[in-house]
């Protein structure tokens, strides 16, 4: 197994000399191909920032971080944009998808950003939207579509590009538990079926429950990790639970 | 005071907001200045009494166009207003959650508007006096006036009338926005941003059918137009008309569906880049913007109507000078008496007979003391009639006829050759070139190559253009027939002419021979004998030309330029409030990797296309609308269109480009900051 993200020791401070913020205080961890991770942790534990850093949106402080063996940390700032689009695929948790545009529009529209062919762009979606169930929604528009939907949209404009990583922030957050279940198991195929790795960010230990391993932030440190290993969903929900209140704060309105 | 304090840090935190208000003001008050502060500029030359008359006139022209004027930029006040305070809604809804009143919010808006109008006032007030200086050289050309000296000119009434006008602007924006702020209620402020959105599914097929019946509509309006001539205001015009509007209408409401609906199909273009971004972009715009893009459209035709036509006018007018005075000046008298039956009631006129010359003479003119060298034409009407269709109607003219001595003695006058006639021939002279007439009265003479003059029998020998006296216009002068002298033998003149060049120095002769002619009167010779008489000179008919030209010039340019200010800042100000969904979706294409170069290309697209859109079916309008309008203006003269265009669009493109830029400019910064 490749290892596709590498953190080393990412630091991210925010504010002056004498009012200073650590937002992440030396986070290091490793993701293979084909894993879908989880991250977990309270409200200002940093977790967003951590995506956010890793997904070029924000520079890191000191540390490092590797996405393909490349060292995204010294990306020069033309780069980024190109480093994004190629190897980056991202599911927000308002979906982001473009209200002009049907969801057929919103899926090719990160092809042909890149340039690629008409004809593979056409095929690519197509092949995409197959994965995901979402062929009936291709002519539509978001403000027509359920948020299922619309993130399942969003998901394959991801994948789309076939990124060497998925982002994901909270993207069940805005979804009613059906479509969430609905979502989390194209996740969860996805990763099975053409081996996509996936870096989920989300303080719902259900959503948590579908992924391989789970990473817990607390307070800028990577505070525990789990590994789902061969336990059943419930049983790995539980041990999630066991954690959350370990962390204690306010994440105990998971479930 | 907090409350302004408030204010002043609004206006200048909001400065982009209000940039192109600023600008549209301040450029407006500037104009505004200048146009009304023409006659002041007299101080600065050297000008006759007529040109001061026409000075006055242009002043009082522009003194009536302007109270048009500062209502239209009142609208436009009022639109941009409206814009700026929909965007500060949820500001707003924050004053008035941390427990300020309704009245104390909308002083804090009167503050702004006030400051931003005072502002805006003084600024344009200064620029419009700084070009006012410049413009008076372009006033002193234009009345081919002498320059004195150069003072610098303000005008008192000028600065009150802008003033007053604008200062009633910002009172009706500030009881606006009282108005508007007492309506409000706190939820909806607070929640502005997040607005349900109203989702119209585009009808893509209907706009394909929409645009063929715009389309449609367009040429049967040009057609009918260019068929009617601008000659009668009649049911065609009007149709014509009413179809241009509902064809521009139409034309906007499919626009975008059309070319989507093309452009998707073709997906080579489609999908590339972030073409089908741009393409949805502009047509979820245009769906809800069709109404002000079809009035940019209209109002943006009138505008460069105004000034192709004007300009034309002012040019053509100067340029047919020549054409129009082949002489010093002309001299025209028709004697008449009154003839009356037994009964004593008018039976006809009878031409008297009359030897110029002699009566002069006699009176002791000395014609030779003015003029270098003259000539006496004396014209014949003898009944002679031609009847042809003529643009589309029945015309009837009854012809003069001249004696070829006569007429070659004029040709002299003018350095031309002398024309040579056989025996039973007749040559037909007229100057006029519009509307066909040339043509028309050609194919006339060759199905009629004959007539019948004191029992002989004469044929056509061929057409003339040559000018034949000092005119104002270059109106159509009729038909003048050129004979043998002995066909005229035994007939009365019923007008006499005398054309002459001035001796050196003009001025003087101008002066003498004004005094010798207007004072004539041959009348006491007999009884109920009644006389005309006109004298025209070239130096009046080219003060008369300069001073209609100066004026209409200066009332196409005002108008022009107002209009086109106001169709590119309307444009200008809906794009900028449409900026914060955009910067929304741009952010996002942002996230999904789109590099800034892409983006800024994809915002300039977008502006393009919706400042050139108005602009090209404008110009296809102007076009079609010169074209026939030319022939109105051939009455002045001939239309030099390509040069007209080009002052034209150096213009449009300052102004429109102007606004467009700073459009692109504004929409970038603000995709930046979010």
């Amino acid at each position: 197994m490749s290892i596709i993200l590498q953190a080393q020791n990412v630091e991210k401070y925010y504010g002056s000399k004498n009012n200073l913020t650590k937002a992440l205080a030396g986070v290091s961890f490793e993701v293979e191909k084909g894993e879908y991770v989880g991250i977990m942790g309270a409200s200002g534990s940093g977790k967003t920032t951590l995506l956010n850093c890793i997904s070029t949106i924000d520079a890191v402080t000191a540390g490092h971080i590797f996405i393909g063996g490349e060292d995204i940390t010294a990306l020069k700032p033309k780069m980024l944009a190109q480093f994004r689009r190629s190897e980056l695929g991202f599911v927000f948790q308002d979906f982001n998808l473009l209200d002009t545009l049907t969801a057929y529009e919103n899926i090719a529209l990160a092809l042909t950003i890149m340039q690629r062919p008409p004809s593979v762009v056409d095929e690519k979606v197509h092949e995409v939207a197959g994965l995901l169930g979402i062929e009936h929604v291709l002519s539509k528009y978001p403000i027509q579509m359920s948020g299922g939907e619309k993130q399942r949209v969003a998901s394959a404009r991801a994948l789309i590009t076939n990124p060497s990583l998925i982002l994901a922030d909270e993207p069940t957050g805005a979804l009613d538990s059906k479509s969430a279940r609905i979502l989390l198991e194209s996740f969860q195929r996805l990763v099975r079926d053409i081996n996509t790795t996936i870096l989920m960010v989300t303080h719902d230990a259900v959503a948590a429950s579908y992924c391989d391993r789970i990473l817990f932030i607390k307070d800028g440190r990577l505070f525990h990790e789990l590994a789902k290993g061969e336990s059943a969903r419930k049983e790995f929900f539980d041990k999630i639970i066991d954690v959350i209140s370990l962390l204690g704060g306010d994440d105990n309105d998971a479930v | 005071m907090m409350l302004s304090k408030l204010a002043f840090r609004n206006v200048r935190k909001s400065f982009r907001d209000y940039f192109i208000y600023f600008i549209t003001l301040t450029v407006g008050v500037c104009i505004f200045y200048v146009f009304n502060s023409i006659e002041s500029q007299q101080s600065m030359m050297v000008i006759t009494q007529s040109q001061v008359t026409a000075l006055q006139t242009v002043n009082r022209i522009m003194g009536i166009v302007s109270v048009f004027i500062s209502v239209i930029f009142g609208f436009l006040i009022l639109y941009a207003n409206r814009f700026l305070i929909k965007r500060r809604k949820k500001e707003l809804g924050i004053y008035m959650t941390l427990g300020m009143e309704k009245g104390q919010i909308s002083r804090v808006l009167m503050i702004e508007t006030v400051f931003v109008g005072a502002f805006s006032l003084l600024a344009g007030l200064l620029l419009g006096v700084l070009l006012s200086q410049g413009l008076a050289v372009v006033t002193v050309r234009l009345f081919a006036a002498r320059f004195a000296s150069f003072r610098f000119i303000f005008s008192p009434s000028a600065t009150l009338k802008a003033v007053l006008y604008f200062g009633i602007t910002f009172a009706v924006v500030i009881a606006f926005n009282v108005f508007m702020i007492s309506r409000q209620k706190l939820i909806h402020l607070i929640y502005a941003d997040r607005k349900n959105e109203s989702f119209k599914q585009p009808r893509l097929l209907l706009s394909v059918g929409l645009f063929i019946v715009a389309a449609a509509c367009l040429l049967v309006a040009y057609a009918l137009i260019k068929d009617n001539g601008l000659s009668r205001i009649d049911a065609e015009f009007w149709v014509s008309i009413v179809l241009g509007c509902v064809g521009t209408f139409l034309f906007f409401f499919s626009l975008s569906g059309f070319f989507l609906k093309l452009i998707s199909g073709w997906k080579r273009v489609y999908l590339k880049n972030l073409n089908m971004f741009v393409l949805r972009q502009i047509n979820s715009k245009i769906n809800t913007s069709y109404i002000s893009m079809t009035i940019v459209c209209l109002i943006l035709f009138v505008s460069i109507s105004t000034f192709s036509v004007g300009i034309g006018i002012s040019t053509a007018a100067t340029g047919e000078l020549e054409k129009i005075t082949p002489f010093d000046a002309s001299f025209r008298l028709r004697l008449s008496e009154a003839i009356y039956n037994e009964a004593g009631e008018l039976i006809d006129f009878q031409n008297v007979p009359v030897d110029l010359l002699q009566e002069l003479a006699a009176r002791g003119i000395d014609v030779k003391a003015f003029a270098r060298e003259y000539a006496e034409m004396d014209y014949y009407a003898p009944f002679i009639t031609f009847r042809f269709d003529w643009f589309g109607e029945e015309s009837v003219w009854q012809a003069y006829v001249v004696k070829l001595s006569q007429y070659n003695a004029l040709l002299k006058l003018q350095g031309k050759e002398p024309l040579t006639l056989g025996e039973d021939e007749f040559a037909v002279n007229s100057a006029y070139e519009g509307y066909n007439w040339q043509e028309t009265l050609a194919a006339y003479l060759e199905v009629k190559p004959d007539l019948v003059l004191n029992g002989r029998t004469l044929t056509n020998a061929g057409m003339l253009r040559n000018a034949l006296e000092v005119s104002f216009t270059a109106d159509n002068d009729g038909i003048t027939i050129v004979v043998p002298d002995d066909a005229l033998d035994g007939l009365v003149a019923a007008t006499k002419t005398l054309h002459m060049n001035y001796r050196e120095p003009a001025d003087e002769s101008e002066e003498l021979c004004k005094a010798a002619f207007g004072g004539l009167d041959l009348t006491n010779d007999g009884l109920n004998i009644s006389m005309y008489r006109e004298l025209t000179t070239k130096l009046v008919v080219y003060e008369a030309s300069r001073n209609t030209s100066a004026t209409v010039a200066y009332l196409a340019i005002y108008i022009g330029i107002v209009f086109l200010i106001i169709s590119a800042a309307v444009l200008a100000i809906t794009q900028l409030a449409e900026a914060g969904d955009n910067a929304r979706r741009y952010g996002l294409l942002t996230k999904i990797g789109v590099e800034n170069g892409m983006i800024n290309r994809a915002i300039f697209a977008q502006i393009l296309i919706y400042f050139g859109a108005p602009l090209v079916l404008a110009l296809a309008h102007a076009a079609v609308g010169i074209s026939v309008a030319g022939n109105i203006v051939a009455q002045f003269g001939r239309l030099n269109i390509l040069r007209d265009s080009s002052v034209t669009a150096a213009i449009v493109i300052a102004v429109y480009g102007g606004y467009l830029v700073a459009t692109y400019l504004g929409s970038k910064s603000l995709v930046k900051t979010r």
